[in-house]
């Protein structure tokens, strides 16, 4: 650990361990009314589902597979963001449900109902160009912000850094995109009058999945719920200033998410690909931007706070200076894996990341000063000895090694999925 | 939270129900509904801005008079008269208890737009329905209400249909 990270980790304290499991929550309130908001959630998005699946069964089934291969990568992406202190499954679903049947059902009639409200109290000309960049993200980003704070409610042990935060928004977030993109792949079939076909279902696969789907909801709902995880973490701030920062995060959301729906740019950049891809870059890039600088911020700081923690072991069988380094961010965590089957093979790739996750597991275990480590010590010692029976005993990659493949293969996937856009972006119109 | 969340799910909605829809409309000038096409809203109409939404390649507007409802929608279609008549019906039978009835015949409106038309029925309800397609658009007509409040408001809205015009955009 450098000097510097050191200072920043101790200055901002921005991790607050919690005990490792919440004996009490089926007695808490709030767990069951979270229960019965998800289950009211349940009902209200089956019977949606149930009319498209009586009029549409193979166009429904065709869009709930394609969606749900959608968010797979992103959960993926979404769960390891935070790799050292890994947020409960449990609450992870909670959090994707919540998104996906509490949001979205009340999100439903309250930004149609608004949308109304501005036509009423403006004019129709005025809801037709921003109703949907004021009534969708001003109710959708409180629905889904309210997530966050039932994850809190129910598990405040569980939300101990603004990276956690980040990660229950997202994956709210990710749970209220998935099923949104659903309903309005199945409007769009409605809408075609072409019966049960499934040509709309991938038409809104391509335009929301694809080219809306790295800057939806999922980001906004990250951004939001860091200022949860702010306003729940940063005790040693003030009040005020905590909510100052909360409600911030919250408007940073719905600005982006308004910005993304707005009519801006719509006609200035003319027509074709070139200009749709501009303006999806231009909407869209400065929130990502500003997010991913938040998260990785975020994920930093705690990384500082966990690689304290193993560095006072100073035991090298547990963890090597190196290996503290190396653990503190995910390139060079993704470099010790990818060095180790060079060197050792898949075997040894498998087991440096075992051993990654158990001296994970073992710094969150000593944050929260549980008493007996012994269970966590085994677990690193046993990959530990399997290394070293595979010839490759330190979990790290030496300096300039391994990045560059994956750099390359993260080039070639870009360069991929612009072409890949590019071509879809054509075949809709553009060009 | 659960305050925030009932009042996002239904104080909303009652807000907006308690606001009024209809606004009064100038019924002897044509009414751009988007998309290049225009209208002569039918005498005594009233437009509905729930469900008015002009655009600059696409419209709605939903004129009431009373209970009758007269919905224009122009939206992009890349296909045939037939093929968006045919989209259409299928929507109006994919409303359960909703059937066609009748024969299509062809209509005329103002401009050289010609389209089809026909009739629909529903529980309690009439309707008819009328497409045009012009340049890359479909111009979709519904006409909903009770049989009675129908019959009287008909002719109205018939002349109405007729004077749709779609006005292409000149070349930039």
């Amino acid at each position: 650990m450098t000097a510097e990270s050191h200072l920043r980790s101790q200055r901002t304290a921005p991790v607050q361990p919690g005990a490792g499991s919440e004996p009490g929550t089926l007695r808490l309130p709030a767990f069951w009314i979270v229960i019965m908001l998800l289950a009211a959630g349940g009902v209200r998005m089956s019977l949606l589902v149930a009319q498209y699946a009586a009029a549409y069964p193979l166009a429904l089934l065709t869009a709930v597979v394609l969606f749900a291969l959608l968010a797979v990568p992103f959960w993926f992406v979404v769960s390891e963001l935070d790799f050292l202190e890994r947020e409960p499954p449990g609450l992870l679903v909670v959090a994707f449900a919540w998104g996906g049947l509490v949001a979205t059902s009340v999100s439903i009639p309250g930004s149609g109902a608004l949308d109304d409200i501005i036509a009423k109290l403006g004019s129709p000309h005025l809801a037709a160009d921003w109703g949907a960049a004021l009534a969708g993200p001003t109710v959708e980003e409180i629905a889904k912000t309210l997530g966050v704070v039932a994850i809190v409610l129910i598990a405040r042990n569980q939300v101990n850094s603004v990276l956690d935060g980040v990660v229950y928004g997202a994956m709210v977030g990710l749970g209220f995109q998935i099923i949104e993109d659903i309903v309005y792949a199945m409007g769009a079939v409605a809408l075609a009058g072409r019966g049960d076909h499934v040509g709309p279902v991938v038409t809104t696969f391509l335009l929301r999945g694809f080219l809306s789907g790295v800057w939806s909801h999922t980001l906004f709902g990250a951004l939001a719920g860091a200022g949860v995880g702010y306003l729940v973490v940063r005790g040693e701030r003030s009040l005020r200033t905590r909510i100052g920062a909360a409600t911030l995060a919250l408007v940073g959301a719905w600005a982006s998410h308004v910005l993304w729906n707005s009519p801006l740019l719509r006609d200035g950049l003319g027509n074709g690909a070139v200009a749709l891809l501009a303006v999806l870059i231009l909407k869209g890039l400065p929130p990502l931007l500003l997010i991913w600088l938040l998260v990785r911020a975020a994920h930093d700081r705690e990384a500082d706070y966990y690689a304290a923690q193993l560095t006072e072991l100073d035991d090298p069988e547990l963890i090597t200076p190196a290996e503290v380094e190396a653990l503190k961010a995910g390139s060079r965590r993704a470099s010790a894996r990818s060095y180790a089957r060079v060197r050792a093979g898949w075997r040894a790739r498998a087991a440096v990341r075992r051993l990654q996750r158990a001296q994970a597991r073992l710094a969150v275990e000593l944050s929260r000063n549980t008493a007996d480590l012994s269970r966590w010590h085994h677990e690193v010692r046993r990959q530990r000895r399997i290394l070293v029976e595979l010839g490759h005993p330190e979990a790290v990659a030496p300096d300039g090694k391994g990045p560059w493949r994956r750099t390359a293969s993260a080039v070639f996937s870009t360069a991929l999925a612009v072409a890949v856009l590019w071509a879809v972006v054509s075949s809709l119109g553009g060009g | 939270m659960v305050a925030t969340l009932g009042g996002l799910a239904f104080g909303l909605p009652a807000l907006n129900q308690a606001l009024p829809a209809e606004r009064s409309v100038d019924t002897g000038r044509p009414y751009a509904i988007g998309g290049g096409v225009d209208v002569i809203p039918p005498a005594g109409a009233r437009i509905d801005v729930t469900e008015t939404r002009p655009a600059q390649d696409t419209g709605t507007v939903l004129f009431r008079l009373g209970a009758v409802r007269y919905l224009i929608a122009v939206r992009r279609f890349d296909g045939s008269l037939q093929a968006a008549v045919t989209g259409l019906r299928q929507r109006i039978t994919g409303t359960s208890g909703y059937q066609v009835t009748g024969t299509e015949l062809s209509v005329e409106a103002a401009g050289g737009l010609v389209g089809l038309q026909g009739a629909y029925s529903g529980p309690g309800r009439g309707g008819r329905y009328a497409v045009f397609v012009a340049d890359g658009h479909t111009i979709e007509v519904t006409v909903s209400g009770a049989d009675l409040d129908l019959g009287r408001v008909l002719p109205q809205i018939d002349a109405s249909t007729r004077t749709l015009r779609y006005t292409p955009e000149p070349p930039e």
